[in-house]
């Protein structure tokens, strides 16, 4: 489908309070948009719990069923293995969790849930960090960058290590789908979310999510950058199945320095940081080639 | 297969609780081993893989999973199991105390084990203990056979609208889950007619009717749910009582209720007493009975909610009491010597605290006698200034 053809309103609804420009919350609607009331979505402690669920104002107008920060993939099993009990094993059960929720504290379970090839659609919105405890370093936050917890003075340079790469996690549990997007580029996000929609099984969707106090940056540019993040490497496209790769849009690798500029957490960058970043996302870029190529060989 | 009549069978608690999870008939069942537990999900696999009953099983990659799949199951609206002990309790303690609030009637049986240091696998309360004020109701048993009944009630309670809290079964490690007893096993249609489906009204999800459950509630809101809790706690009460004489009525044994009793009539001293240790204690009384001892004994069945006015009664007319613990608030006492001896405020009744048992010690009958020697000390000599006596232990009491 067409973002023109999306309806305008989904079972997400407007009123929300998050910070002017949230990506979360546009991800959130747009994802909605897609997969319209049939479905039934957690959230687990994080800044879209606190603004779009803070009783007595609820964004969603389907069940929504909200517990604690390391068991969203489980908490989505243990409803989805419910409703394959009622026979409604229809009804989509999609989780909205961080990347804290994702790449720190719920991995374990996560990783179950793939193993397990649970029915489930989990969707992570990476922010790269704990932003909504007031911007700490999580295991997804880049190299270089300044957080609360990777400070940036004269011992410390912002954050030493480097992501982890879930969706490459989670290739290694041949999961039924794993894909990454990016609202910059929306049809790709667009065509992801119906794909994973029309699927049964493990589906996990991680979305760049630019947050604006935590990447310190100006509200109006999320989109921006969303698209920037693509285009130089420093975000993948990628989508697999039962660990099948597919790159899906090749980057230019151009601008990356200028990309990490405009953005405060990056401001103190030296130039042997952004050449160790432009490294690893060489080095991260030829995994996935390579992946892509064992994937289609005879 | 377990046949489908009434029957009776030599077996251990472990598979006595497995037994009287599949006649109750939960539709999903988390299953993450840990010992002394490990053989009730064995046996749920083994009886869901012949065809005994028809489950969703998930084999979970832990414990904080096992409890998170059903609650969120639960919550989903359909009735659900697991079982676990010890380390597994204490990791799932999160998502054990959500289960409360959200109203939900879990039921999970514990093979009581203590929890390290030292590290160990034998029967001790300090799994459970520490989950008092998770908004569970707790009930310890003494037996095989009352385990397996109380499984059946454990949903029957939970599930009561005017409950809709989870319950927690616990029963002694090895004690229990290992050894063997003959034990009745009711028949599928009898159990049917006593527990119903559950058919949650209150709280599920359906997309018909959207409802948030879990969702962060602000203080201006959130004390009227813990009220409510509270509430549901005191009707419990009720409950409990109700159903086990439903239970007694239909199928003949009553376990009475909150808390049942032993020899009181006329009893000058009792022994406060709970889970598999009762059977020996019963024993001692019988002696010490023969020998022309006025001795009795209370068995303290359900832990939360606190049975504190039965137990002001069955005391009412003793001289001193001895409160048995198999676990120890560090710095304070035994728990149910706490919430005893706030039972038993202003009855001026010299009491003691034996703690007994830990890490799995045996508990002998010796060792009840001598907690029945002390407690008459008592009598003649009130209340020691040091009211808290480490039973069987090197240096202490060996």
């Amino acid at each position: 489908m067409k973002l023109k053809e999306l309806p305008d309103q989904g079972p997400y609804t407007s009123g929300a309070t998050s910070c002017a420009g949230c990506m979360a919350s546009n991800i959130a609607l747009n994802i909605m948009r897609i997969l319209g009331k049939k479905t039934i979505v957690s959230v687990p402690p994080s800044c879209l719990s606190v603004f779009g669920g803070t009783f007595p104002n609820l964004n969603w107008d389907v069940p929504y069923f909200h517990l604690q920060f390391g068991n969203l993939a489980s908490t989505l099993a243990g409803i989805s293995r419910a409703l394959k009990v009622q026979g409604k094993d229809d009804i989509i059960v999609l989780g909205m969790g961080g990347d804290g929720a994702t790449a720190d504290i719920g991995l374990q379970d996560l990783s179950g849930c793939a193993h397990r090839d649970e029915n489930i659609f989990y969707v992570c919105y990476n922010n790269q960090g704990y932003e909504n405890t007031g911007i700490q370093a999580s295991g997804a936050t880049p190299y270089g960058s300044w957080t609360t917890t990777t400070p940036v003075n004269t011992v410390f340079r912002g954050n030493p290590y480097f992501p982890k790469d879930v969706p490459r996690i989670l290739l290694a549990h041949e999961a039924t789908y794993v894909a990454t997007a990016s609202t910059g580029y929306i049809q790709d996000f667009i065509r992801k979310v119906e794909k994973a929609k029309n699927m049964r099984g493990f589906r996990y969707l991680e979305v760049l999510s630019v947050c604006n106090p935590g990447w310190r940056v100006p509200s109006h540019i999320g989109p921006e950058l969303a698209k920037e993040a693509v285009d130089t490497g420093f975000w993948l496209l990628i989508e697999a199945e039962k660990s099948k790769v597919k790159i899906n849009k090749e980057p230019t690798f151009k601008g990356l320095e200028e990309f990490l500029k405009k953005q405060g957490r990056f401001e103190h960058i030296s130039n042997v940081q952004i050449k160790v970043m432009e490294e690893y996302i060489q080095h991260k870029w030829k995994i996935y080639q390579s992946l892509e190529r064992v994937s289609y060989e005879g | 297969m377990i046949p489908k009549e009434r029957y009776k069978d030599m077996m251990t608690a472990n598979r006595a609780v497995a037994i009287a999870a599949v006649r109750s008939k939960p539709e999903v069942v988390a299953a993450y081993p840990i010992a002394p537990q490990t053989e009730i999900v064995e046996y749920l696999a083994d009886y869901i893989s012949h065809g005994d009953f028809l489950a969703e099983y998930v084999n979970v990659e832990s414990e904080h999973s096992a409890m998170t799949i059903c609650v969120a199951a639960e919550g989903t609206g359909v009735r659900t199991f697991t079982a676990t002990a010890s380390q597994g309790l204490a990791y799932m303690h999160e998502v054990v105390s959500a289960c409360g609030g959200m109203r939900l009637p879990v039921c999970m049986f514990v093979a009581n084990r203590t929890l390290m240091s030292p590290g160990g696998i034998w029967p001790e309360y300090s799994d459970t203990m520490p989950e008092r004020d998770a908004s569970w109701l707790q009930v310890y048993v003494e037996d095989n056979q009352e385990v397996f009944d109380m499984i059946i009630q454990a949903y029957k309670i939970a599930e009561d609208p005017r409950v809709l809290l989870p319950i927690m079964v616990a029963g002694d490690g090895y004690t229990l889950t290992h050894s063997s007893m003959a034990v009745e096993i009711l028949g599928e249609d009898e159990i049917d007619e006593f527990l119903p489906p559950y058919k949650p009204e209150h709280a599920f999800l359906d997309i018909d009717q959207p409802l948030a459950q879990g969702i962060i509630v602000p203080p201006e809101y959130h004390m009227e749910a813990k009220y409510q809790m509270q509430e549901a706690m005191k009707n419990a009460k009720k409950v409990i009582k109700e159903v086990n004489d439903d239970f007694a009525q239909k199928f003949g044994r009553s376990y009475g209720g909150l808390i049942d009793t032993y020899r009181m009539e006329g009893a000058e001293t009792a022994l406060v007493v709970m889970g598999a240790t009762t059977g020996t204690a019963r024993v001692v009384v019988d002696e010490l009975r023969e020998k022309g001892e006025k001795v009795g004994m209370v068995k303290l069945r359900f832990f939360r909610p606190f049975p504190d006015k039965e137990i002001k009664e069955a005391l009412k007319n003793v001289k001193a009491v001895g409160v048995f613990d198999r676990s120890i608030s560090y710095g304070s006492t035994g728990q149910c010597f706490i919430e005893t001896r706030n039972a038993l405020y202003n009855s001026n009744i010299p009491m003691l605290n034996f703690i007994s048992g830990l890490g799995g010690r045996d508990i002998r009958v010796v060792d009840i006698k001598f907690m029945f020697e002390k407690i008459k000390d008592m009598v003649t000599n009130g209340e020691p200034e040091d009211n808290l006596i480490f039973v069987n232990t090197r240096g202490i009491n060996g």
